[in-house]
């Protein structure tokens, strides 16, 4: 194969170029990735053969990805794309780690980001093993899934909600498509993987007095864009937790027992799993202070595991940004203090690396039904989590409290709660959990670059204070 | 490989409405105790507007990559645009690129590893504290063109700093971000930050009750802009057209808010020269414009994309970027009759984009009256309406997106 072949293979550069000059060639069908992906493991090696000629250690990671988003709302559909190639060739000695990134993927562009890493020194005799089977193409085969196809399945999502009221004031449906094949190349070690991974959302918003009442529902997943949708009774449930009226007056505020939803479980086990329980943040004292291994700092029903092995989880992978085969890791262990967060990822594949989680589970329990409360409040609708690392205090913003009394729903149903206090007090004071669990699927930015991770968690029973956000009306 | 002038030219092969492409060109160095590293990267943003019978659609796409085909990539993305199809707007004419400096001489030459090299050294060694500072360097040359003959190109530069200050068994993280490396201002943060340490190893419980609360720069601008967010988010023109607003153009941002002695006044200042969030021209090439958001107590401006712009009849003003506040008279050391509270870091700051509430959890407070420091406690704020009329320092500090009064005092407030 030739270089021109391989470009045009990839649909990496305009070969016509070199072949044509400045005649407009015939189009050249664009080749699959996985077609050329043995070239690219090719230049990657050739890259860590030099980095290791030099006298160092080398790593070279390389990540081809797209994300599309299609969206509905009420202002029309809109929509995005994106495409990225990324190269982090990583040079280690005794005094540190050195990195170059590109975002060139051929063969040229990486040499020369290995030169400016290291000068044109000699490649070394490297033992890279066997490569790694090609990854699974996801189906429908990608390629073949038109734009249309995108905004077409938010119609028929749109169509199954035939229930909205002209009290919802802005409606959205959202779709979003991250495809990234990500090649690892080190001493010993020749990995390749295809991430796929779909995220769909619903937001409804609804007045209530003076505020707006925003509920969204989302799912997502890792494997064929058509694996997954909406229920019918989860469009139900949006629409009509955002039609519900809330409870004028008061918020009791005081110490409550309480049933948790999995999207407030999930809110604060990934808040604390960022900010706590990883090995980054072991740098601050108070945090390895606090957090010392076997220390109990949850009930016996606490055990939280970041596990990228788990199957189509939206955070999972087969090996992480620093090459690591994906292990999972028990963080809590009945209660107990047992690892940290040890993987290392990078925004985008090509961002700093970072020890993030992957994919929490939150173990579930053994009870089949809705856990009993018989006086006390469902807290549902995340809004948003604050942990201190410099003290433990957790601050969980919720959308609704649902009143229960006699071990009956009374109807009443307060908005902008918030769960306070110590995340070890909470954590202990958790007494059940659910068999049944939702998994919530979470994609943001850092420095423009997305980072995808989930959590699987179960409905909690707890106890813990509660109080208004502000003034009720 | 992929150049603007070969996507121009597909792109005058296409039956659309309007176009805009965007070149950067990006340099990025990281300097940290675990390593270094370098980068380099262009990104392509190729804005496109189909008008159809449904109205006019619009797709963006964003190529960091090396792409064979600008002509299949100009077909792909206006497909993409007219399966957008939104309301039916027209392109407003193209204004003149604001004028700004955006690029430190002294930063934007010479090797990037080196540059941050060189703003790590300017933080500070300190007995009894460590200092784990991260330094990144980005530079970036851009070149904008659009379809009505438009095209402009500017450097710029961009450092940010990010540390952790440990003394003894605690540690404060700090941020900082500018155009210049002179405006880091690294120095009187670390030794802000290490005061405030040796304050938290002393600070008791909060007493809760009804306070005066002075709100310190650290926790005026907790995350950037800090309590200011609660106004950009209320000049979101879509958020605005929905009604979701709390206050509506041209009238008054809180009762009020235009009789106390010094009304509020805050502006978008996206020409501001060596403003972090500067630029001669927005991401769909709309001119960048310096606008009111509020004057003395009156809302008075939206963030306007184009095509906010356009279905206003109005013209685009780069959105919402840099916030300049106007300075009040407050002495700092002039306190109310009430117990005053010092608030000078946060643990967390969340504030309703929709109504400007807020919930502002206290890291680090200082009871004016004895000096005495403390932790922990929260504070409601209704921040439209208790900015609206809260006293204003004198003093100005530029840090990062914001300029304005270094201080502010919120008469009356709960501390619980």
């Amino acid at each position: 194969m030739t270089r021109r072949e391989l470009l045009e293979g990839l649909g990496l550069a305009s070969a016509y170029a070199f072949a044509f000059g400045c005649r407009p060639p015939p189009k050249p069908p664009r080749r699959a990735l996985e077609e050329v992906s043995g070239e690219v493991r090719g230049w990657l090696r050739d890259a860590v053969a030099i980095i290791h000629g030099a006298g160092l250690t080398g790593h070279a990671l390389a990540v081809s990805r797209s994300y599309r988003v299609a969206a509905f709302d009420v202002l029309g559909a809109t929509a995005n794309q994106a495409r990225v190639d990324g190269v982090v060739l990583v040079a280690r000695d005794a005094h540190g780690r050195r990195e170059q990134v590109t975002s060139d993927l051929t063969g040229e562009g990486i040499t020369d980001a290995v030169h400016a890493l290291v000068g044109k020194a000699a490649p070394a005799r490297v033992e890279f093993g066997p490569p790694a089977p090609p990854p699974a193409v996801p189906k429908p085969d990608p390629a073949q899934l038109a734009d249309s196809a995108l905004f077409d399945s938010l119609a028929t999502i749109a169509k199954r909600d035939q229930g909205l009221s002209s009290r919802i004031v802005y409606a959205s449906d959202l779709v979003e498509i991250d495809d990234a094949t990500v090649w690892s190349i080190a001493e010993h070690r020749d990995l390749e993987q295809r991430l796929y991974r779909v995220r769909r959302q619903i937001t409804r918003v609804a007045w209530n007095g003076t505020r707006p009442i925003i509920v969204e529902a989302s799912r997502a997943w890792a494997g064929g864009f058509n694996d997954q949708t909406f229920s019918d009774d989860e469009l139900a449930a949006a629409r009509d937790t955002a039609l519900a009226l809330m409870t004028p007056g008061s918020f009791p505020n005081g110490e409550h027992d309480l049933v948790l939803a999995p999207d407030v479980v999930a809110g604060i086990v990934d808040a604390a799993a960022r900010v706590l329980w990883s090995s980054r943040a072991a740098r601050r004292p108070e945090i390895a202070a606090r957090f010392t291994p076997d220390k109990m700092i949850g009930s016996a029903s606490v055990t939280i595991v970041d596990d990228p092995t788990a199957a189509h989880a939206y955070g999972g992978f087969r090996f992480d940004d620093a090459g690591e085969p994906a292990t999972a890791v028990t963080l809590i262990d009945r209660g107990k203090l047992a690892g940290k967060i040890g993987h290392g990822l990078r925004a985008g594949h090509t961002g700093v690396l970072e020890p993030m989680p992957s994919h929490v589970r939150f173990a579930p329990g053994t009870s089949e039904t809705a856990l009993e409360l018989k006086a006390g409040y469902l807290l549902e609708g995340h809004r948003d989590v604050r942990v201190d690392p410099g003290s433990d205090r957790v601050v969980i913003s919720v959308q609704r409290a649902l009143e229960v009394a006699h071990g009956q729903r009374t109807g009443r149903a307060y908005a902008e709660i918030e769960l306070v206090g110590d995340l070890a007090a909470l954590l202990t004071s958790i007494t059940a959990a659910t068999k049944a669990t939702r998994v919530i699927g979470l994609r943001d930015e850092r420095d423009g670059l997305p980072r995808w991770r989930s959590v699987e968690a179960p409905w909690l029973r707890a106890r813990g204070m509660v109080r208004a956000r502000r003034s009720q009306t | 490989m992929i150049d603007r002038r070969s996507l121009v030219r597909a792109l005058g092969n296409e039956d659309i409405a309007d176009w805009v492409v965007i070149q950067r060109d990006q340099e990025l160095a990281v300097h940290d105790d675990e390593g270094r590293r370098t980068e380099q990267r262009t990104r392509w943003q190729l804005t496109i507007h189909a008008d159809t019978p449904a109205g006019r659609g619009t797709a963006h796409v964003e190529i960091d990559a090396n792409e064979a085909d600008p002509d299949k990539l100009v077909a792909e993305t206006a497909t993409l645009a007219r399966l957008s199809a939104g309301p039916a707007w027209a392109t407003i004419p193209p204004a003149a690129p604001a004028r700004v400096d955006l690029a430190d001489p002294s930063l934007a030459t010479g090797d990037a590893l080196a540059a941050a090299a060189a703003i790590a050294k300017l933080v500070p060694r300190r007995p009894g504290a460590t200092i784990d500072a991260r330094v990144t360097l980005v530079r970036e040359s851009v070149s904008v063109q659009a379809r009505q003959s438009f095209h402009t190109e500017w450097s710029a530069t961009l450092a940010r700093v990010e540390a952790l200050v440990v003394q003894g068994p605690r540690g404060l993280s700090i941020a900082r971000e500018a155009r210049r490396g002179a405006d880091l201002d690294v120095v009187a943060a670390i030794d802000e930050a290490i005061a405030d340490l040796h304050l938290l190893a002393s600070a008791t419980p909060a007493t809760p009750g009804p306070c005066a609360v002075i709100l310190a720069a650290d926790a005026l601008l907790h995350g950037g802009l800090g309590v200011w967010d609660a106004f950009a988010a209320q000049a979101d023109p879509v958020v605005a057209r929905q009604g979701l607003t709390r206050y509506h153009e041209h009238a008054l941002i809180a009762e009020g808010s235009d009789a106390v002695a010094e009304p509020l006044t805050i502006a978008s200042d996206g020409a501001l020269a060596f403003g972090v969030l500067s630029s001669p021209v927005g991401d769909e090439g709309d001119a960048v414009r310096r606008f009111p958001l509020v004057t003395r107590g009156v809302a008075a401006g939206l963030g306007l994309t184009p095509r906010e712009a356009a279905m206003r009849q109005r013209d685009p003003n780069g959105g919402v970027r840099n916030l300049i506040v106007d300075a009040g008279s407050w002495d700092e050391r002039e306190l109310p009759q009430l117990r005053a509270i010092e608030v000078r870091r946060l643990r967390g700051l969340a504030i309703d984009p929709f109504t400007g509430d807020a919930d502002v959890e206290i890291a680090l407070g200082v009871d004016r009256a004895t000096g005495a420091p403390f932790t922990g406690g929260t504070l409601r704020l209704d921040l439209i309406a208790e900015l609206s009329r809260a006293r204003r320092s004198a003093r100005t500090i530029h840090r990062g997106p914001y300029v304005g009064p270094g201080a502010v005092l919120i008469e009356r407030a709960e501390l619980i």
